[in-house]
């Protein structure tokens, strides 16, 4: 790599020592699979992730391949390598895969290893909850395996539209089961969105205020939040598409008034910030290594940050820009055009901060540096053309074309570009290692021209419709040339995979910090990081890195170092894992993954509310029961493991000092869950919409059951309150005597929701009698299903209590679940008006 | 949202491109092209001086460089970035508001005169229904993966689908709209030479997809006057029961 | 921390809002003058779910920033179902 002929001295003491391992004694070695099973520690996951994800990148890889061999020619009807019904899957799993198993895993693969580093984290907030995410972000991907093996995956296109979507024109299980995974990929990212979003803001070194964040955490942390309130809305979309297939309900049955429009805009609400999901952290990585080889902090940092959050919150209000051809009016599209605009702004300005950037500079053309200049030059194409799809009339006639498959390859695959500077960039700290610099130029060289070639002759074959394998022969040249740089970019890969896999075998051993003007602190500690990752307590304090003594770190608690807990048992630390003990392994994670696998599999074979007749039958219902027993298992298991994690709020903490790391974690998933009803109950609002708003009355003949349950939960509610307050006075009958009648008043709730749905199923209404009855089970279901989770939180805490938890002094517990139950009783004051009354 | 007075007189103006869709969309099309072309090429050619230029080539180094351990701060104030941005801004916003006057014209033409045809797309072929003027009754005549219309008139197409999500859209004449069941989206196009041209259907819909098309033939008037009395004739030669099993 | 008499009034008073939400359809309100009957509902769910996030979840007590999250929950929920629904209109 890089050698610095210049003597520089380092800022403060922070100079890297070598790794002092003696905790890793908590975790088998690295050799043995057992580790890597059971492991917390967030490099280790970091590590897990990217592996993952490249597989799944080679994965998504072959299938592209398949789709680039299949438009050598125009096919006539059953002519080419793939059937029609294979082209089909193959263009979905392709694209379904590349954005949810590939790119943001691959991303959060860094995140995991960098951002506690770079803040000066021992770890993340939640170790378990990091895992957990691991696991069932695998799980996800084996469903989305087996889907192929299960009749046929899903062919309907990854954008998933309907009614194309509904077992009426897609019986097979396996697009169930694709669904499944969605589901499943979505329950990681939001278990991973509240420890990171945790973790970044309450985790900070002392002095790393908001402002002067690494800009590689700060697009993490704002991808973060794009992901926990986006994914919500994904989350309610494909719950409802799996109800729909499963159970039956209707919403988006080709009969339904606005089924098909309402799928495109649940879809597309979560589709916008997914694109910006996917490219940020690219942009973040893409910032530190524009600044760290040009040897230039980035111009206008601040309006860099300034953009970037300006970015994802508007995020959240263009997603119609993909529906101008749908029925939607005028008045929206001009809406939705221009908030386009305005989105492309902010863009402007991190472009051309990152290029002000390298003047003066002394840049240096390491492989990071070339992949990290190459994706910015992406896109630019990609952006600019984008711009031709803002405005309305253009789209029109580009919209399902190639010219969309250009744009938004040039756009993402730009992220990918910048995500692999990443990875050569944070190569010799994550693996110690040294990769080889010419097969890196050299892969880059390859990796370019084939992108370009790839990408570039769709623009000019841009009259070709999306997902066809039949075009007009005047486009065969173009195709052909897109599909050799397939391959030239598919043997680019091919490249940077030998590179670095012969360099953790056979590579030099890096420097702790092998580049001239890097800054952040990952490059302060050893190559790889010991794992409690610092020699002292990290401190910006004093205006630049330094890792204090232990002594001096009690004086920095900021927020009094309560206690922490993952959910577990609470237990008091403070200060630097040195005298305190910190877990780093538990099987629990490893085991919940299993179970959610073997739950999906098991469900995906009901159909339309029936399993499968035969011995086919009897392998997805035991898989159901079994997967179900084995999660509550588990889960219960993990909740009573003892498990110490580093606490937050001894550094910096805005804006969240004073509220303790669980509690934050239970807020911002308790916002998440807002989403995912809002949806539920938007997706309610705009069928009634559609189907005219006065037309419809409620299925329920009269609310006064609904008023009963409303007084049952409200006191429910009241109960829990109590519980705490009797807590507080240390009453352990009192706790147990709140919570038993918390229980028997949700039992109340359920008993009488059960006589209600008894009476209308007896009338004959069921989840399919129409959208009217579909919502209205579906939306109080999905909360009848939160209050059964509740339900069984509380049998576990009444047992506690029994045994005198919760009244020594640690009643946090208590508190946070208070704040769940609650809010379940916040969603029923709205659903009891709009299903019952209005 | 813009009052019709306003829409109007910049329609007028003469600014705001006009004509048939494949005129407007070559025309916007271009100088998207053109200006795009010409910024991107300048925006890449200044990153590529730039790193040409500053290209670490040893040497003293006057600069104050960033060291490691620092807390992340920015370099420069940022005044030509906003320059940039300001510069940026200017150009694609009056690019987007310039098109958004056709836009108007687009949306504002359809349905007001020339021929009224249903378009119902199914897995996975092209049913089209030729209403009556007003666009509101069909009028028997049908036809399946074929459509026949008269040049130089505008054709006003409602587009649904009988079953799954479809687009319709026909490149040559750059006109497309979805075709949702249960919805009806509105388009229109005028085709100025006869000949024929080929619909697709541009979202996947199923097995079919990548087939399913649908000729488009361009008539002179009279020769479409001729085919669409024939076919007049013949359906009224059979029941009135045949026309609304047709269900529309 | 004796909030007890604070929180048995605010459940007293969450009851009562309820009961009154239901007259509103008791009554015939909802026939007579659709629209006002529909916003009297909502604003009582408005009231009872600020009252119960404020006060039995502690947020009056919390930061600030903590509503703020709720908030940003609940914009995305009204931008989504405002924006979908005047869009088919
Ligand atoms: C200047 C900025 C951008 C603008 C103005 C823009 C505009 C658009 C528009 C209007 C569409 C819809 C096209 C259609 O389907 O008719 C679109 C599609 C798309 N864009 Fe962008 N975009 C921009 C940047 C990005 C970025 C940064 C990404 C991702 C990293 C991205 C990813 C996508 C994807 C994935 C699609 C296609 C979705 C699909 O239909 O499958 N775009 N873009
Ligand atoms: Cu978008
Ligand atoms: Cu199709």
């Amino acid at each position: 790599m890089t050698d610095d002929n210049q003597p520089r001295t380092d800022g403060g003491t922070a100079t890297a020592l070598p790794g002092d391992s003696h905790d890793d004694d908590h975790l088998p070695p690295r050799w043995s699979l057992k580790r890597w099973l059971v492991t917390t520690n967030h490099k280790d996951v970091g590590l897990l992730y990217l592996a993952t994800a490249m597989f799944f990148l080679v994965f998504g890889g072959v299938l592209a391949l398949l789709i680039r061999a299949q438009m050598w020619s125009p096919r006539a009807p059953g002519t080419g390598v793939l059937s029609a019904m294979a082209y089909n899957q193959a263009v979905s799993l392709h694209g379904l895969i590349m954005v949810f198993w590939f790119i943001s895993p691959f991303a959060t693969g860094f995140a995991n290893y960098i951002v506690p580093l770079q803040i000066g984290a021992e770890d993340l907030a939640f170790p378990r909850l990091n895992a957990l995410s691991y696991w069932l972000y695998l799980a996800s991907g084996i469903l989305v395996f087996a889907s192929f093996f299960q009749g046929s995956s899903f062919a309907g296109g990854w954008t998933l539209y309907a009614p194309l979507n509904i077992p009426a024109f897609m019986p097979s299980i396996g697009a169930t089961t694709t669904v499944f995974a969605i589901v499943v990929f979505c329950a990681s990212i939001t278990v991973g969105g509240v420890n990171f979003l945790t973790t970044i803001h309450r985790m900070r070194a002392p002095g790393l205020t908001m402002r002067s964040l690494p800009l590689f955490t700060w697009s993490w942390l704002l991808t973060a939040w794009m992901m926990l309130l986006a994914f919500a809305a994904l989350l309610a979309a494909v719950m409802i598409l799996l109800s729909d297939r499963m159970l039956g309900t209707t919403y988006f049955a080709a009969t339904t008034a606005g089924g098909s429009v309402l799928w495109t805009h649940l879809f597309w609400f979560f589709g916008h910030p997914e694109v910006y999901i996917v490219f940020f952290p690219a942009l973040g990585a893409m910032a530190e290594i524009f600044q760290t080889f040009s040897g230039n902090r980035i111009v206008g940092r601040k309006w860099f940050i300034v953009s970037m959050v300006l970015v994802a919150l508007q995020s959240f209000i263009v997603w119609m820009h993909h529906m101008f051809l749908t029925s939607i009016n005028l008045e929206v599209k001009t809406l939705f055009m221009a908030t386009t605009i305005g989105i492309s702004l902010p863009f402007d300005l991190m472009v051309f901060a990152l290029i002000y950037t390298l003047i003066k500079g002394r840049i240096r053309w390491d492989t990071p540096m070339l992949y990290a200049f190459g994706a910015l030059v992406l896109f630019i194409v990609g952006g600019i053309t984008g711009v031709f799809l803002g405005a309305v009339v253009l789209d029109y006639e580009f919209r399902g074309t190639y010219w969309v498959v250009a744009h938004f390859h040039y756009v993402m695959v730009s992220g990918v570009t910048g995500l692999i500077a990443g990875l050569f960039y944070w190569f010799p700290k994550m693996t110690g290692k040294t990769y080889d610099e010419f097969l890196g130029k050299l892969s880059f060289a390859v990796y370019f021209t084939g992108f370009n070639l790839l990408y570039f002759p769709l623009f000019l074959a841009w009259g070709t419709p999306r997902r066809v394998f039949a075009y007009r022969p005047e486009y065969v040249g173009w195709h052909r040339l897109a599909s050799v740089g397939a391959v030239i970019l598919g043997i680019a890969f091919l490249l940077i995979i030998y590179n670095l896999a012969k360099s953790i075998v056979a590579g030099d051993d890096a420097a702790a910090n092998p580049w001239p003007y890097s800054t952040t602190a990952e490059w302060a500690v050893a190559s790889p990081p010991p794992i409690e990752n610092f020699p002292g307590k990290p401190s910006y304090v004093s205006g630049s890195l330094e890792f204090l003594d232990d002594d001096a770190t009690a004086a920095a608690a900021a927020d009094g170092g309560t206690a922490a807990t993952d959910g577990g048992h609470a237990a008091l630390e403070s200060g630097h894992g040195d005298d305190v003990h910190v877990d780093h392994a538990s099987y629990w994670p490893v085991t919940i993954g299993l179970f959610t696998l073997v739950t999906a599999l098991g469900l995906s074979g009901l159909q339309v509310g029936s399993y499968p007749s035969g011995l086919e039958g009897l392998f997805y219902q035991g898989a159901s029961v079994l997967g179900v027993v084995g999660l509550l298992g588990s889960i219960t298991a993990m909740g009573y493991e003892n498990f110490t994690a580093h606490e937050g709020g001894l550094g910096e903490a805005w804006p969240f000092e004073g509220v303790e790391n669980t509690k934050m974690g239970m807020w911002v998933f308790l916002a998440s869950d807002v989403v995912l009803f809002g949806a539920f109950i938007g997706a309610a609002i705009f069928l009634r919409v559609a189907y005219g708003w006065t037309q419809w009355h409620p299925i329920p003949h009269n609310p006064i059951p609904g008023l009963v349950n409303t007084y049952l939960l409200l006191t429910s509610s009241f109960t829990v309150i109590l519980a705490l307050v009797a807590a507080q006075k240390r009453s352990r009958k009192g706790v147990v005597a709140s919570l038993t009648l918390t229980f028997l008043l949700g039992l109340g709730f359920l008993a009488n929701k059960a006589i209600e749905w008894v009476v209308l199923f007896s009338e004959g209404t069921g989840l399919d009698s129409s959208v009217r009855a579909s919502t209205y089970y579906l939306t109080t279901g999905l909360h009848m299903g939160h209050v059964i989770a509740g339900l069984l939180v509380t049998a576990y805490l009444i047992w506690r209590a029994w045994n005198g938890a919760y009244t020594d002094g640690n009643d946090e517990t208590l508190e946070y679940f208070g704040l769940y139950w609650h809010f379940v009783d916040i969603v029923w004051l709205f659903l009891f008006p709009l299903f019952y009354i209005v | 949202m813009i009052p019709d007075s306003t829409a109007a007189s910049v329609l007028q103006s003469g600014l705001v491109p006009q004509g048939t869709r494949v005129q407007v969309f070559s025309e916007i099309y271009w100088v998207f092209l053109g200006l795009g072309t010409l910024v991107g090429a300048v925006v890449i050619g200044y990153m590529l001086y730039n790193a040409y230029k500053y290209s670490y080539q040893g040497g003293v180094d006057e600069e104050e460089r960033p060291k490691l351990g620092e807390v992340p701060t920015g370099g420069g104030k940022g005044k030509k970035l906003f320059l940039s941005l300001g510069l940026s801004a200017i150009i694609v916003i009056s690019l987007i508001a310039w098109t958004y006057g056709t836009l108007l014209f687009v949306e504002g033409q359809t349905g007001e005169q020339g021929v009224d045809v249903q378009v119902e797309g199914y897995q996975f072929g092209w049913n089209f229904y030729y209403l009556d003027d007003g666009g509101d009754d069909y009028t028997g005549v049908n036809t399946t993966n074929e459509l026949r219309v008269p040049v130089d008139t505008q054709i006003n197409l409602q587009v649904t689908s009988d079953d799954v999500f479809h687009n319709f859209g026909i490149p040559q004449l750059k006109v497309k709209t979805d075709a949702i069941p249960g919805e009806t989206t509105e388009t229109w196009f005028e085709a100025s030479d006869t000949g024929n041209y080929t619909a697709h259907c541009y979202e996947l819909c199923g097995q079919g997809h990548s087939y399913m098309d649908a000729e488009v033939i361009v008539m002179e008037e009279d020769e479409f006057q001729d085919w669409y009395d024939s076919q007049n004739a013949s359906t009224n030669n059979e029941s009135a029961a045949n026309v609304a099993a047709a269900g529309v | 921390m004796a909030r007890t008499k604070l929180y048995t009034g605010i459940y007293v008073a969450l009851f009562v809002i309820a009961t009154m939400q239901v007259a509103v359809e008791q009554i015939g309100l909802l026939e007579s003058s659709y629209m006002l009957a529909l916003g009297l509902i909502t604003v009582f769910s408005l009231v009872k779910a600020v009252v119960v996030a404020g006060y039995f979840q502690h947020l009056v007590w919390e930061p600030r920033s903590v509503t703020y999250v709720m908030l940003l929950g609940f914009v995305g929920f009204l931008a989504l179902t405002v924006a979908a629904s005047y869009s088919i209109l």
